[in-house]
């Protein structure tokens, strides 16, 4: 209908060194977009390359024989056999890949659903798309709809609010006991991974006070470097508890390091202001009974995970709401564009009939010879508004919302055919 | 009942089920739009509360119905002072529905105006009764941040990480809006108290008379006292303070239910 063709692997249909090798550097992309759009048939192109997707989104002279020349050239660029590639492609056409396009903008599509890098993934893609010159008017009007649609759901659904990885998780746990992190500390116990992760979310945030303390002294100051943190000695743990508000354990220590008689005679000392556990070890480094001491608030990573779980299913909910304005606009998007075709078609109709009739008005003046000029006039109106009555039906037709796309295509095809040009046939 | 506040009560109804949707489901896009409509309600409020006093040459606060609709314009201000300054989205849904029933209530038991009553008749009387009703509205405010505070403390005490979790604000801007409303309620409740005395000294010619309201309103002073004091001597905070301020507006209610002897115009 649009001729539109959208050629691509994710996540779901290859395996990682299949994507690894598929994928296009952004400084290949300028020169690649060349290479593709010179092959024969190809009008317009965007590729979208990412480490989860590659798409090659083309608007072409024919559907089948162009997913022959962009499978061959996705083939010939990664070096990846043409049929063990083929397993990993999907190929959508028309309405389907303006869908899938907005899915993927909306990051419906994602590894991480909601995750907010893809939009601007894509963004960067269509802007060397456009820098250089692949992309025609057709494809800056599908892009540009499906930024505004990213935007659109953005703000009407809460897809992206629900933090769905297990440290981003314990920092929603803890902002929603303490609010704003900028002004609070925080003492990270032991130099796990985990531990590492979550504050690397929480100076993402702009935490800025950090204490590291550990059992080995060096690996403290390690971990301290590298957020400008300030390495404590182990032996003064308990005082330490009693000055930060948030405490993360993630050590591989077997015991509990914090327990509830400690925390009881810290918080007497705090007067009471708020703290924060976050216990990421396996085994538990602290007694979850510590959580029944007023304004002492207290997670393991089977909590972190519960929340990772809440936060998945709102976001599930937030999805299916994002489909149902994707659909809309899919359908929107999909009218305007046919309508847009339709017209040179129904002018191609109209004007098809008007010259028939004129030739026909001019060989009847040249039999009865010359005529009052008004007449002429009222006659040649006549003629305009005989052919706009018959082309109307043809138009109705054509703009038949209800009827299937490949019976659509069909239809002006024959349509197309039917009123060719003289000079054509 | 005039059309000014036929459109308040309009606006505020909007505003409380914008509110509402945009609790339910977490769309920010309602709340804006709730706070304009009791942006605008509060507007026409204001415009309605002029033209009374102008019709009945007094400010409306001397009967029930004025006061309460009087009462409602303080908690709608009250609201979006608090709402520009802290930009708490769930409030509305939590203050709303009690701006909304106040209202239509006034309308509902709308008198004609029957006059100032002759002991009233007194400068005092604009002053005291607009700070009585500004320092319940604060106290409200502390009251709706102490419930707040309660189910979203026990949220993530008990780990249900469900439907409030995510809704309610931090404890941190429920304990820090518990603590401004507060102090603003127990100042105007002590400018309340003192200015009453003045003005009963001047009326009736003594400071104190043990009025059921007068002893209504100490008790509850009392209890706001001790919550202030504490909250500035050991930084008493959290789930203390939000049973104490739950307390406190119990008190408060049974000080404005209060309506004989001294007081028996309101």
């Amino acid at each position: 209908m649009f001729n539109l063709l959208l050629v691509g692997l994710n996540h779901r249909t290859a395996k990682v060194d299949v994507r690894q090798r598929a994928s296009f550097k952004a400084e290949q992309l300028p020169q690649q977009l060349q290479r593709l759009s010179a092959c024969p048939g190809i009008r317009e192109a965007i590729i979208v390359s990412t480490c989860n997707r590659v798409e090659i989104l083309t608007r072409v002279d024919s559907q089948g024989e162009a997913s022959g020349t962009v499978e061959g050239f996705l083939s010939e660029f990664s070096g990846i056999d043409l049929p063990q590639l083929q397993a990993a492609l999907y190929r959508y056409e028309d309405e389907q890949a303006v869908r899938h396009l907005f899915r993927v903008a909306c990051s419906l599509d994602s590894m991480i659903l909601g995750e907010p890098q893809i939009l601007g993934q894509l963004k960067s893609c269509y802007g060397t798309a456009v820098d250089t010159q692949t992309v025609g008017s057709f494809l800056n009007a599908l892009l540009q709809s499906a930024f505004r649609i990213a935007k659109r759901v953005r703000t009407e659904t809460s897809i992206g609010e629900y933090p769905v990885s297990v440290s981003s998780a314990a920092v929603e746990l803890v902002s929603k006991i303490f609010g704003d992190l900028q002004k609070k500390s925080i003492l990270i116990v032991g130099a796990g991974k985990m531990g590492e992760a979550a504050v690397n979310h929480l100076a993402a945030i702009g935490a800025k006070a950090f204490y590291v303390t550990n059992r080995s002294p060096e690996a403290a100051r390690d971990l301290a470097g590298k957020f400008n943190g300030i390495a404590v000695p182990f032996s003064e743990l308990n005082s330490w508890i009693g000055r930060v508000d948030i405490v993360i354990t993630s050590t591989a220590a077997t015991d509990m390091l914090i327990n509830r008689s400690m925390v009881e005679a810290v918080m007497h000392e705090r007067k009471g202001a708020p703290i924060a556990f976050i216990d990421i070890s396996v085994p538990r480094n602290i007694d979850p009974g510590i959580g029944k001491i007023d304004n002492v608030f207290c997670y393991d990573i089977d909590d972190l995970g519960a929340v990772v779980e809440a936060n998945q299913h709102e976001r599930l909910q937030a999805a299916s709401a994002a489909e149902k304005i994707i659909e809309q606009e899919v359908q929107t998007f999909c009218q305007k564009a046919k309508s847009t075709e339709v017209g040179p078609v129904v002018q191609q109709v109209q004007g098809h009939i008007e010259e028939i009739c004129k030739s026909e008005l001019e060989r009847y003046l040249r039999k009865t010879g010359a005529m009052e000029p008004k007449k002429i006039q009222d006659l040649e109106t006549m003629i305009t508004r005989i052919a706009g009555k018959i082309a109307h039906p043809l138009v109705v037709q054509l703009r038949n919302e209800h009827r299937s796309q490949n019976e659509s295509a069909a239809y002006m095809d024959l349509i197309k055919r039917t009123f060719k040009p003289k000079d054509a046939e | 009942m005039g059309w000014t506040l036929t459109v308040t009560i309009a606006l505020y109804g909007l505003g409380l089920l914008h509110s509402i949707f945009g609790f339910c489901r977490k769309r920010d896009v309602f709340v804006r739009l709730a706070l304009g409509m009791v942006g605008s309600g509060f507007a026409f409020h204001t415009l309605a509360l002029v033209v009374l006093s102008v019709q009945r040459r007094h400010f409306p606060i001397t009967n029930l119905p004025e006061s309460l609709c009087f009462f409602a314009w303080c908690i709608s201000l009250i609201f979006m002072i608090a709402n520009l300054r802290y930009k708490i989205n769930v409030l509305g849904a939590f203050v709303l529905p009690l701006v909304s029933l106040l209202t239509i209530l006034s309308q509902w038991i709308w008198e004609d105006n029957q006059g100032i009553p002759a002991p009233l008749n007194s400068a005092w009387v604009h002053f005291h009764v607009t700070v009585a009703f500004l320092a319940y509205a604060s106290f409200f405010l502390t009251f709706v941040s102490g419930i707040m505070y309660l189910i979203q403390e026990k949220e993530l005490k008990n780990k249900n990480f469900r439907f409030l979790y995510f809704r309610l604000p931090s404890l941190q801007v429920c304990d820090e809006l518990l603590r401004r409303s507060l102090f603003v309620g127990f100042f105007f409740m002590s400018l309340t108290i003192i200015s009453g005395a003045i003005w009963a000294q001047q009326a009736w010619g003594s400071f104190w008379s043990w009025d059921p309201k007068e002893i209504a309103s100490l008790i509850s002073w009392c209890i706001y006292l001790f919550l202030v004091y504490y909250r500035l001597s050991t930084n008493w905070r959290g789930r203390r303070a939000s049973y104490i301020s739950i307390i406190g507006f119990i008190s408060i209610l049974s000080t404005f239910g209060v309506n004989w002897g001294l007081h028996k115009y309101l």
